[in-house]
């Protein structure tokens, strides 16, 4: 004991040491992740000098390093010693150049949409990227778009949608920035077909951790491409990126309803084998009320899936699964509180993705506004958890009846959201340490546990309890997490193994000598 | 039915409520002037949190555009958060002035029955047009309609600049719209205000009066774009997106809304510029307006829109009252 305990202090700050703990002796025992310690700031001054005579502008109020206090996780809280807004890849590069001589803490923060403090600064500086937020050159003959990195994806789409084009895939999110997305991975409901929104990524702009400003691809500049795109922003700072574009196309949605979990992801996953839709996901009122969204691109595509698929699925359309419902809740009076949260969902929820400004002509228009308003809407507030698993094909039911089950016993209400990720095997290097398991092929899964907070108070205890035992799931099967980064990291050497954790902390090394880059998210 | 649109006015959300989504950022002007998150209602919410000041730079940049408070999931009350701030702020000459003339004022016009049934609250822009303003009139039906000899405009400038309106120069100012069946505004904000002072009067914008008219919208193209005025049209959002949609789906005409359904203004001017103190920039928001758009037409509610769109373009600009054919010239 006194040994481990040794050896855990001297371990230097900003690694991850060997894990002591067995692997099965967490399981059902309450811990608690934290936050880290704050940086204590000893170099601050003759850094803030340095930026100084950059011509940096660096804001150290209150109020300026309040704003960005915490994630949408509203769990982990830290305070900046200053805040930079980006504004060039220069600029960029300069400042990173001073925290390496310093030594001081540099947390990049985008959208700030992650839920575990990876985007919070516990000292140091942040580096708000949303400052350089500009689209540089639309290609509508080639596909393609050049944007600064701080960008939101909803500000892109605005501009692309001026000359009829669109994105490819990003998070249902309109908050979510291009580089935040292209670090962590970004899931839409068309990924089953065309990948996650990383692998929309053709080229990047990137400073690395001591201010080289670099640009890389698949083809130029490989290694550095691979480890950034996924890489939890350990490598480096996109400042640009050349994404994949196409031409902007409403949908063409339908809405399977189910009663049983499993019977719906079987049938997701049968659409996704067989490439019978240009998007599906799965959304959960309860577990006994699950939404299976199909849409379409094309009348073409649309008409194919009625000829050949739909008949094969076994949900019911909305009148049909009301009937059941009715029936189902008229042989269980007992349960009628369940059926009134059932129909207030339905009444609250349903006319969202119906207001006749994004509907035309039964299509739907601009899916990521409704989508994103909706999430805001009904799930948004001040603190949310979100703890995912993400697993090959075969493991997917079980991983998420099993997570189910953890939701049930910690919270009366929640949602799931459940959608493939249609795998690109020339991009396997980018996958490595990622939230893309190891053993998946062809497709990854992936679902998040949302508790319905809904103003009720939880002790970060209880919250954490539940995190946990989601985690433990991905653990035994073999999975991987999209959040497993900022207070989660304590599963990193769990999930992924020692071989691959230290091959990558030592690039990380490598790269970032200072260790000075996003410090608390990985390593 | 949409929370997410209600405006505030029914229960009031303040900056404690902001759970820092950045939502407001996306529909905000100064935002994507600046792309600087202090000067933006997520800046200054969190200041506000952790018990800052809000810097005056922030507070005077906002043009009330409103466009924030339609997409904040907390229904926070956007707009009564900045004209706060703006009341607690140093004093300005500026507003002292408007103070002293307020206070000053001995009475305002005394109230008399109404010959017409309508009353129209032209803005200083329309009034210095007064061929425009007649053709306002004819279109809403010259013999039930009046326009008001106090438009209410010192007591918009009021508001906007943070001075306190004196409680009998108010009342004075609502009395004669009481005795009206419906009233038309030109102005955005003092539309919101009123819907808030008078909640059981009829309250429309002139833009929704004017496009309402059979003659208007007959002449609307499909090769049209059309200019919403947003002061108005956010402050009446839940409703007024509607009515642009069944505009949109009869006429065929482009407006300029983003993906969210919100109003990109045209001319957005902060404190300084709206008082003349500091020259305007509308030209950057017009020209995103006009951004990758094949018209052949402009078509505004607000004449300020007319002179930001005919300075960065050589696309025929015209006010919504221009368009009915059927009215001679006056």
């Amino acid at each position: 004991m006194t040994t481990a305990t040794s050896e855990r202090t001297s371990i230097e700050h900003g690694t991850i040491g060997p894990c002591h703990v067995g692997p099965d002796s967490l399981i059902d025992i309450k811990r608690q992740q934290t936050n880290p310690s704050r940086w204590k700031g000893e170099s601050w001054s003759a850094f803030a000098a340095a930026l100084c005579d950059f011509g940096i502008e660096l804001r150290e109020s209150v109020a300026a390093r309040g704003t960005f206090a915490t994630d949408a996780g509203g769990t982990a809280y830290g305070l900046p010693h200053g805040v930079v807004i980006a504004r060039s890849a220069v600029q960029v590069s300069l400042l990173l150049k001073a925290a390496q001589q310093h030594r001081v803490p540099v947390t990049v923060r985008g959208g700030g949409l992650t839920t575990e403090g990876e985007s919070v600064a516990f000292g140091g500086v942040l580096l708000d990227m949303t400052g350089m937020s500009r689209v540089l050159h639309i290609d509508t003959e080639a596909l393609t778009v050049r944007t600064e990195a701080g960008i939101f994806w909803h500000s892109l789409a605005e501009e692309l949608r001026r000359v009829n084009m669109d994105y490819l895939s990003a998070p249902l999110n309109l908050t979510s920035s291009v580089g935040g997305t292209l670090g962590v991975g970004g899931i839409d409901v068309n990924s089953p077909r065309l990948g996650c929104s990383a692998d929309q990524a053709l080229a990047l702009q990137v400073v690395t951790p001591t201010g080289d400003i670099v640009e890389c691809s698949d083809t130029h500049n490989a290694e550095l491409f691979q480890r950034v795109i996924l890489g939890y922003g350990q490598f480096g700072v996109i400042t640009e990126a050349t994404l994949k574009i196409r031409r902007y196309t409403p949908l063409r949605m339908h809405y399977f309803y189910y009663d049983s979990l499993r019977t719906a992801i079987e049938d997701m996953q049968l659409l996704n084998r067989n490439d019978a839709s240009d998007y599906s996901g799965i959304l959960t009122i309860m577990d006994c009320a699950v939404n299976l969204l199909v849409a379409f691109d094309s009348d073409e595509r649309e008409a194919a899936f009625k000829a050949n698929w739909q008949p094969k699925l076994r949900g019911h359309g909305e009148f049909g699964f009301a009937l059941r419902m009715a029936l189902r809740y008229a042989l269980r009076p007992w349960k009628l509180g369940e059926a009134w949260f059932l129909f207030k969902r339905k009444r609250d929820i349903f006319p969202e993705f119906r207001r006749s400004e994004y509907l035309r002509d039964g299509l739907m228009h601009d899916r990521t506004v409704v989508f994103s308003r909706a999430v805001w809407k009904f799930w948004g507030s001040k603190q949310m958890v979100i703890p995912d698993l993400a697993t090959s094909a075969d493991k997917f039911v079980e991983a998420v009846e099993r997570g189910n089950q953890v939701c049930r016993k910690y919270f009366p209400h929640y949602t799931l959201y459940l959608v493939g990720i249609k795998l690109r095997p020339e991009h396997k290097p980018h996958y490595e340490m990622s939230c893309i398991p190891s053993d998946a092929e062809g497709w990854a899964y992936g679902c998040e546990f949302e508790p319905m907070i809904d103003g009720h108070v939880y002790s970060r205890d209880h919250l954490q309890s539940f995190k946990n035992a989601i985690y433990d799931i991905g653990v035994e099967l073999g999975g991987s997490y999209y959040r497993f980064g900022g207070m989660m990291k304590g599963y990193i050497r769990r999930v992924f193994g020692d071989e691959v954790v230290d091959r990558h902390l030592a690039m990380k090394r490598r790269a970032d000598p200072a260790m000075i880059l996003n410090r608390e998210v990985i390593f | 039915m949409f929370g997410f649109i209600k405006n505030a006015f029914t229960s009031r959300r303040d900056h404690a409520d902001c759970s820092g989504c950045s939502l407001c950022l996306l529909v905000c002007p100064v935002w994507r002037q600046s792309r600087d998150i202090s000067l933006t209602p997520h800046g200054r919410a969190k200041a506000m949190q952790h018990g800052d000041a809000v810097d005056a730079a922030s507070v005077e940049s906002c043009t009330l555009c409103m466009a924030c408070e339609p997409v904040c999931p907390e229904k926070i009350d956007q707009v009564g958060m900045i004209l706060d701030l703006r009341r607690l702020q140093a004093p300005t000459s500026a507003r002292d002035e408007l103070q002293a003339h307020m206070t000053g004022l001995a009475s305002r016009p005394v109230a008399s029955r109404p010959a017409a049934s309508t009353t129209l609250l032209p803005d200083s822009a329309l009034r210095a047009h007064p061929d425009t303003l007649a053709r306002v009139t004819i279109l809403l039906g010259d013999k039930n309609i009046s326009v008001a000899d106090d438009d209410g405009s010192d007591i918009s400038q009021a508001l906007e600049v943070g001075a306190d309106i004196p409680a009998q120069c108010l009342e004075q100012f609502l009395t004669p719209l009481r005795l009206h069946k419906k009233i038309i505004v030109a102005d955005g904000l003092l539309l919101r205000h009123l819907k808030l002072w008078l909640p059981k009067a009829r309250i429309a914008s002139l833009g929704e009066a004017l496009s309402g008219h059979a003659e208007v919208r007959r002449s609307l193209r499909t090769t049209d774009l059309y200019v919403i005025e947003p002061r108005a049209y956010h402050s009446d959002y839940q409703r007024l997106v509607k009515h642009y949609d069944r505009l949109r789906v009869n006429h065929g005409c482009a407006f300029n809304l983003d993906l969210q359904r919100i109003a990109i203004p045209a001319t957005a001017r902060n404190l300084s510029q709206r008082l003349g103190l500091a020259a305007h920039d509308d030209e950057a928001h017009a020209r995103w307006v006009l951004h990758g758009r094949s018209i052949t037409r402009i078509v505004v509610e607000s004449l300020e829109d007319r002179a930001a769109f005919e300075k960065v373009s050589d696309i025929p600009v015209v006010h919504l009252a221009e368009l009915a054919d059927g009215i001679s010239d006056v």
